[in-house]
This record gives structure tokens, C-alpha cells and sequence, in this order.
């Protein structure tokens, strides 16, 4: 029943074939998406794919409008009062990265009283009347682990790098990676550091903690910081371990000289900063009056040792591995997710 | 008192003694888990990063002595900017390292100009001026680069991150470099100006000190040591990045208060910036190796930094 449609402009035709419900007209409707943060890559990636999926569709007549907005200091009340305006400014929909995932409660609530649908994503908020759209993050975790088991069989001795401490996605991570220990326990954790989910953080901690450490087969990470591990083994003369890569060229670029170099092995997993679109073809498609499960998980981008050179080719130098999605992409991912 | 307790008893005035110390019993805290040459290494490590500190710190030491209100906080928008511009500029080719540290302070001297500028022109207080100049500063780095990350040019890469005997080449560098920030601090006309603006402006300004254009130098030269550090640390970790400068704002807060400079201007000292930067990276360190959780870790950081700097302030009232 699969039908693969060319060109945005049937994206209205396809959703009708695809829901099978009549069509609730959207082409009149504006979305808005507000953003706390885009001082950096992934950011600012996500902010890119928004503007050319959504540019694409305000043009091709599916909505009327999907500006972004960010806040300057990403800030709690900032970004509240930003929410407020927003709902004032009369958007139908909000796309939402929240600086908090309790703290914008109140101005989550405010807006879905007067009416306005929102859906957050990435920064996600625990307001029930909100839509979420999230990775897995647990799996990310066990992903890591799953492919070190397969290529190590022997086990060995792991230095785990975490994100930013007191942020829901570093502990989610981290406990699907110490799951993953614990259902193999040829592997075990011998350090751990917060790299921030930044090279030049990560390279600090790590470089610090080194000294004290036995020799380490490999890095479990968390995305964005495995370049920053590479360069503090490389300072300390320590042998290369095993280093989970995330989705930044600068990671896959290393990645791949050392594969020419040596035959190196190793996989990245991360969070695609196409998220955003997905968020944004949500809230079209509740807008359209589909039904739509509150809570959508979507799937990590993974990237193995046969596929890094054809992600490379499409990864902009100081850019991040990408996918954007489409109207069908998202029916597909809402489809998986309705019980 | 004795011939021989009196140097004693002039180090132990010293400000800047209590960083070195708290350096010092956290480095030796940490030795017992780091086997074999692993205390050698953690002493290079910490000297490798806390150079990245001291450089910023010297800039806002300055800023800062200039007397209440003034502090820099452009200081990561302008390492961005200068890393971001420079990496570019150059290319990864060693040819043009020379022109990308020129471009780099030259990042440097408009964001200095225009920082004071703001607070002197438009009477904008330092603290707000500075902030808002910072937003404009990271959005041009942002629009500029959009987070670009290109390779530094080897050569240079390979100085930030050479060794002699196991001590970092740079960190040698910018102790000659804070050496001589101490001289001029000290023994010149324009760091007695500093400090004597930093103790009494209007007083300064009767007695005929050039108080406006010591300000606008000392800002200037806040910008050009951050520039200095985008420029360099955009070298030593491999390409620039948008969010390369964020934790030197309070970075270079700390090691200047942490250092004995007092926070309310007209008083400073250059080794306390060392003490308290060696102290950050180590604190870390040694949190990281005993392997501790986050939040335990942050709470005792805290508390040890209020220890030395409790220390530090229990000697003030012997001057």
C-alpha cells in the first residue's frame, strides 16, 4: 500500500491517500518553532533543516508560516515569555526545545488553554497536554555496548564519557550504557568524566584522568565528544582504544583516517538534528486533525564502518550528520508509535 | 622576630600563596590512585590546560582591578570569534599562521575599542555593555563560521601542544608571559595607574592620571589576551567551535578570585592566577579519579573553593 511520492508539492495528495480521513485543511494554519540555544553545531544544523523543510513547505502552500525564534540567553523565563508572545502573536501550532523539561510547564499549559497546539522535541517538557518527540536515549546506550560486545568478545577495561550532569538525556545514556555492562560483564567501567557533549571539555577531562587509569580498550560516549578523547589519548602517547564516534564531521573525518590509516573500527551513534522537522510535520499533522500519539520515539541515526564515507560525502565540513524528514517519514514514525 | 622567620612571615602575606597551596594538597591527595608516572602526567595535564585559564585571566585580572563594576564578560564571544576567524583565515596551511594571528588580534582591538566605546560614549555600565556587546560578537562568530571546524596548520598545532621534560612549551610560554604582565602590572606608569583607578578613581583622576585612556587599554588588552586564547586553543584542540569560549567566562572570574585579586579592584597579583588555575583543573581531577558522581563532585568543589578562598581572606587583615 506504500506509495512514494515525488515533490512536496503532493504532500497535501499524499497525506490524504496516506490518513484516509478527509482533509482538514492546514494550508492557512502558522507554526512556530521556539528554540532555546543555537551556539552550537548540532543547533545549529537543526535550525538549517527546519529552514529548508519548512521554507519548502510554506511554499508549496501547506502552511502558512514557520518562523523560528531562539532565545538569546537560553533562559527559563526567557524562553516563557517568548511562549507567551507566541500564543499572543496567534501561531496554531508551537514546535518547542525547552530550556527545562518541568520549569516551562506553566507556559506549556497557557498555551494549550487558549487552543495552540504544541509539540516539543530534543528538549522535551513533562507537561501532559504537550506532544514529545524523543530519541530512545537508553538504547544509545546499549547500542554502544551491544557493538563492542560483537567486535571484543574478549571484553576489556572501558572509560565512559557522560553529557552534561543534572540533563534527563546524560542519564539516560548512561544507564542504558551501564545496563548493557551489566548484561555483559566481560566488560567493565574503570572511569568516568563529563565532557559537557563538547571536544574541548571532554579533552580536559579526560586528559586529567588518564594518569590514573589501566590501560582502556575502549570509550563509551555520548555523541560530540569522541574527537576530544581521541586527541587526549593521542597527548598522553596512549594507544587508540575503541572510541564510540558521535555525528560531528570533525569525529567522522578522524574516524576515517584512521580507517585508511589502520583498518580502524569503531561505529557512531547519535541524535540527528533533523529531529526538528519531524517535530514540525507533527504538529502539521495534528493541525490536520489526525490523531496523534502524545509520545513518538524516534530512531537514532547509526552510522557503521560501510556507510561512513557516503555520510562523510553529505556531512558539510563543521557541520553534523543529518537527516531531515518528510511528511511520509513522519506518517511512517507516528504509525510505529500509535498502540 | 627572627632574621629567618621574617621571610616566612612575608611569604604567608602573600595572597596568592593559599591557590599553590590548595594546588598543592589537592595534586597530593590525587597521587595515591594514579600509579607509576601517573603524578608526573597529572601535573602535565593540569599545566597543559591551566594555561588556557591564565591567559584569559590576566585580561580580566586587569579589568577586574580597574575598581567595582568593571569586568569583561565579551570574553568567550571574543575567543570564539578570533578562533573562528583565524582557523578560516588560515586555512590549515603554515604559511599563513603569521596572518592568522594578526587577524586574530586584530578581533582583539575592535572588540576592545568597541567595549569601551559602549561604556564610555554611550555611559553604558561595563557589566551590561560588555554582555551586549558579547551577543553581537557571537552572532557575527555564528553567522562567520556557522560552526566551522577546520584544521589548525600543523606547525601551529604542533606548538601548543609540544612538551619539554614533560612540561608543556605554551604553559612555559605564558609563565614568562605572566612574568612579565607582573612587571608591568607593578613597575610601570600604566599598571600603578590601574591599581590607583581601581582604589580611587576620582582621586586618581585629580591627581592627573589618564584615567580614560588607561581604561580603554586595559579593556583593549582584556580582548586582545582572549583573542590570544581563541587563537591558540583553537590551535590545541583541533579547530575552532561555536561554543569553544563558554565556560571561560567564569573560568576567568574564578582564577582571578581564587588568586587573591581582590573583586573590588585597586589590588592584583599575577602567580595567583597560576595557583588558582592549577587548582581548577586539579580539583577536577581528583573528584573525576576517585570517581565520585556528579553531584557530590560539584558540592565538594564548591566547598574547597570557598575553603581557599576563606584561607586566602583570613590574611588580609594582617596588610
Amino acid at each position: 500500500m506504500k506509495r512514494t511520492l515525488q515533490g512536496a508539492s503532493l504532500a497535501v495528495l499524499a497525506l490524504a491517500l496516506a490518513g484516509g480521513t478527509a482533509i482538514a485543511d492546514t494550508s492557512g494554519k502558522r507554526i512556530a518553532l521556539s528554540n532555546n540555544y543555537a551556539g552550537n553545531s548540532w543547533r545549529q544544523a537543526m535550525l538549517r533543516s527546519w529552514d529548508k523543510v519548512t521554507s519548502q513547505a510554506v511554499a508549496d502552500g501547506v502552511v502558512a508560516a514557520a518562523d523560528a525564534f531562539t532565545t538569546a540567553e537560553n533562559q527559563v523565563t526567557e524562553q516563557a515569555a517568548m511562549i507567551q508572545n507566541l500564543v499572543l502573536q496567534g501561531y496554531d501550532a508551537i514546535v518547542l526545545n525547552a530550556a527545562s523539561a518541568d520549569a516551562l510547564n506553566g507556559a506549556v499549559r497557557e498555551a494549550c488553554d487558549a487552543g495552540v497546539v504544541v509539540v516539543s522535541f530534543d528538549g522535551t517538557v513533562t507537561e501532559p497536554c504537550a506532544w514529545r518527540v524523543t530519541y530512545d536515549y537508553h538504547s544509545m546506550g546499549t547500542a554502544q555496548i551491544d557493538f563492542l560486545a560483537e567486535h571484543m568478545p574478549q571484553g576489556g577495561k572501558l572509560l565512559e564519557i557522560r553529557g552534561l550532569a543534572g540533563v534527563i538525556v546524560d542519564d539516560d545514556i548512561s544507564r542504558g550504557i551501564h545496563d548493557g555492562v551489566a548484561a555483559n560483564p566481560q566488560f567493565e567501567i574503570v572511569g568516568t568524566v563529563h565532557g559537557d557533549w563538547d571536544q574541548a571539555v571532554a579533552q580536559r577531562a579526560v586528559a586529567g584522568i588518564l594518569p590514573s587509569l589501566p590501560a582502556i580498550d575502549a570509550v563509551v560516549t555520548q555523541g560530540g565528544d569522541g574527537y576530544g578523547a581521541a586527541q587526549a589519548f593521542a597527548a598522553a602517547e596512549r594507544p587508540t582504544p575503541l572510541i564510540i564516534m558521535g555525528n560531528r564531521q570533525d569525529e567522522l573525518v578522524w574516524w576515517k583516517e584512521q580507517k585508511d590509516k589502520n583498518g580502524y573500527t569503531t561505529m557512531s551513534i547519535s541524535s540527528a538534528p533533523g529531529v526538528g522537522t519531524l517535530a514540525f510535520w507533527v504538529a502539521q499533522q495534528i493541525l490536520d486533525g489526525q490523531d496523534v500519539p502524545k509520545d513518538i520515539i524516534v530512531p537514532l541515526l547509526s552510522i557503521s564502518q560501510d556507510e561512513l564515507e557516503s555520510f562523510l560525502e553529505t556531512t558539510e565540513p563543521g557541520g553534523v550528520a543529518n537527516v531531515e524528514y518528510t511528511l511520509e517519514d513522519t506518517q511512517g514514525v507516528i504509525a510505529k508509535a500509535a498502540p | 622576630m627572627s632574621a629567618l622567620s621574617r621571610p616566612l612571615a612575608r611569604l604567608l602575606e602573600k595572597p596568592w600563596l593559599w591557590a599553590f597551596v590548595g594546588a598543592a594538597l589537592v595534586w597530593l591527595a590525587t597521587i595515591p590512585f594514579t600509579p607509576g608516572r601517573g603524578a608526573g602526567d597529572v601535573l602535565t595535564a593540569a599545566f597543559t590546560f591551566a594555561t588556557f585559564f591564565v591567559i584569559v585571566g590576566i585580561g580580566q585580572m586587569f579589568v577586574i582591578t580597574l575598581g567595582p563594576g568593571n569586568v569583561d564578560l565579551s570574553i568567550p564571544a571574543t575567543i570564539t570569534l578570533a578562533g573562528s576567524v583565524a582557523t578560516k583565515l588560515m586555512d590549515g596551511q603554515d604559511a599563513l599562521i603569521a596572518l592568522g594571528f594578526v587577524a586574530a588580534m586584530g578581533c582583539g582591538l575592535a572588540v576592545g575599542v568597541f567595549n569601551y566605546a559602549l561604556i564610555r560614549a554611550l555611559r553604558i555600565p561595563p557589566i551590561i555593555a560588555t554582555l551586549s556587546s558579547s551577543f553581537i560578537i557571537q552572532s557575527t562568530a555564528i553567522a562567520y563560521g556557522r560552526g566551522l571546524r577546520i584544521k589548525p596548520p600543523p606547525a601551529l598545532a604542533e606548538f601548543t601542544t609540544a612538551r619539554v621534560l614533560g612540561m608543556p612549551v605554551l604553559a612555559i610560554c605564558v609563565i614568562v608571559l605572566a612574568a612579565l604582565m607582573s612587571v608591568v602590572l607593578h613597575r610601570t606608569i600604566y599598571g600603578r595607574s590601574v591599581i590607583a583607578i581601581g582604589q580611587n578613581q576620582r582621586a586618581a583622576r585629580l591627581a592627573g592620571i589618564a584615567v580614560d585612556r588607561t581604561r580603554l587599554a586595559t579593556y583593549v588588552m582584556s580582548a586582545l589576551f582572549a583573542s590570544l586564547c581563541g587563537y591558540l586553543l583553537s590551535a590545541f584542540s583541533g579547530g575552532a567551535s561555536l561554543n569553544m569560549g563558554e565556560e571561560y567566562l567564569l573560568a576567568s572570574i574564578a582564577v582571578v578570585v581564587i588568586g587573591g585579586t581582590s573583586v573590588a579592584g585597586g589590588f592584583a597579583n599575577l602567580p595567583g592566577l597560576w595557583g588558582a588555575a592549577l587548582f581548577l583543573f586539579l580539583i577536577v581531577t581528583m573528584l573525576n579519579t576517585y570517581g565520585l558522581g556528579a553531584g557530590i563532585r560539584y558540592v565538594l568543589t564548591g566547598l574547597i573553593i570557598i575553603a581557599v578562598i576563606t584561607a586566602a581572606g583570613g590574611r588580609k587583615p594582617l596588610r
